[in-house]
């Protein structure tokens, strides 16, 4: 469930400089070069990144451009990954290291043999692993040029960040105490170098 | 300074205004007013602070029921510094519940107030009104920050704000 339809957690952003004046034609072709696509059954692909409808994430189409919702741009990123379980692929690499070691009347694999074995039993489970399908909600407010992301992981909002700049040729400032205070100092017409001269106040008072 | 190196530096602002934000909570009960809106906020429940000391870094982390954070306070008083805090915002007659970070000030399990709109019969009206709280709630945020940002590069701070959070700070010992 993402943020929209429940509850959850965020990163927010700002988008660098602004966007083209017309920035809203065109942008279902940039968001359809984006969007999910399916693992497909019998692929040995293990992770698919893409956007999705923000209120249906199995809609992938955008067929009425339901990214927009004025003055915002909403989607989710979907992110499916097949995963197979430690045990079960050290189960089953065992298994086929046994079964050739009988074929080919070996006592020992070498280290790089049983790193091919292991490779190959992979391929071979992921083929028949299940998707595990996650969404994060993304809002775009164009008016204000601030974004919010449903995710406080550090390497997927690095997979966002990297995805949103694909998608709309836009860079992302993620907010933090520094740059959300220089925000509110330029907006008040003061400079934001204020902020590099502070160094860490004694709360505690003398000791 | 690249940003990068920026942001690493002002890294203690989001401790200093978690802690501060909780010296007024408790203080003046945490009522802030933000252009034509009062806002209540306050702490609740669970509070994380952490330190450094020869033995490295410290974790503490406190939760409960009681309004005087009895525990957290002490640890507060002995050099911690507020790195997570769970928080109530108040306004109007809506509450947004979440735990506020001080790295990047992210909202984690982010609560709004009960949405009314039905996704099946109106998702767009249900995605309108989930954003207008989401931004409300961030707005007030912001604004309770600049508040903040405004004192701490004002002469205010070292001379009246400082001395009175540590006032408060030491009473918890």
């Amino acid at each position: 469930m993402g943020l929209i339809s429940g509850s959850g957690s965020f990163t927010r952003y700002r988008i660098k400089g602004n966007p083209a004046e017309k920035f809203l034609e065109g942008l279902d072709d940039k968001i359809g070069h984006h969007t999910f696509r399916n693992l497909t059954e019998d692929s040995t692909q293990e992770r698919s990144i893409g956007w999705v409808n923000v209120m249906d994430m199995f809609d992938n189409r955008f067929s009425e451009l339901e990214f927009l919702k004025e003055p915002y741009v909403a989607m989710s990123l979907r992110v499916d990954e097949r995963k197979i379980p430690a045990t079960a692929l050290k189960q089953y690499a065992l298994e086929a290291e046994e079964r050739i070691k009988v074929t080919e009347n070996l006592d020992f694999l070498p280290k790089r043999r049983r790193a091919d074995i292991k490779e190959g039993v992979k391929l071979r489970l992921l083929k028949r692993a299940i998707p595990g399908s996650k969404v994060y909600d993304m809002i775009w407010n164009y008016s204000t040029g601030n974004v919010i992301f449903a995710c406080t992981n550090t390497k997927l909002c690095d997979e966002f960040h990297e995805l949103f700049l694909k998608t709309f040729d836009l860079h992302l400032l993620a907010m933090c105490p520094y740059t959300l205070g220089s925000g509110f100092l330029e907006k008040k017409g003061d400079s934001p170098d204020l902020l590099d001269g502070l160094s860490p106040s004694n709360i505690w008072g003398e000791a | 300074m690249q940003l990068l190196e920026k942001v690493r530096k002002t890294e203690f602002l989001g401790k200093e205004f978690l802690a501060w934000l909780w010296f007024r909570t408790e203080t003046e009960r945490g009522s802030f007013k933000l252009d034509d809106k009062t806002v209540e906020i306050w702490f609740d429940g669970k509070i994380t602070l952490q330190g450094e000391n020869e033995r490295g870094l410290e974790t503490v982390t406190c939760s409960g029921e009681s309004k005087s954070m009895k525990e957290a306070r002490f640890a507060l008083a002995e050099n911690k510094e507020v790195v997570q805090a769970t928080l109530v915002l108040d306004m109007g007659d809506n509450q947004w519940h979440f735990v506020l970070d001080s790295l990047w000030l992210n909202f984690k399990t982010f609560k709004t107030p009960k949405v009314m709109q039905d996704k099946r019969d109106d998702p767009d009206g249900l995605f309108y009104e989930k954003m207008f709280l989401i931004e409300e709630a961030v707005s007030a945020m912001d604004g309770i920050y600049a508040e903040f940002l405004k004192l701490r590069i004002s002469p205010e701070w070292s001379g009246e704000e400082i001395p009175a959070l540590s006032r408060w700070i030491n009473e918890g010992k």
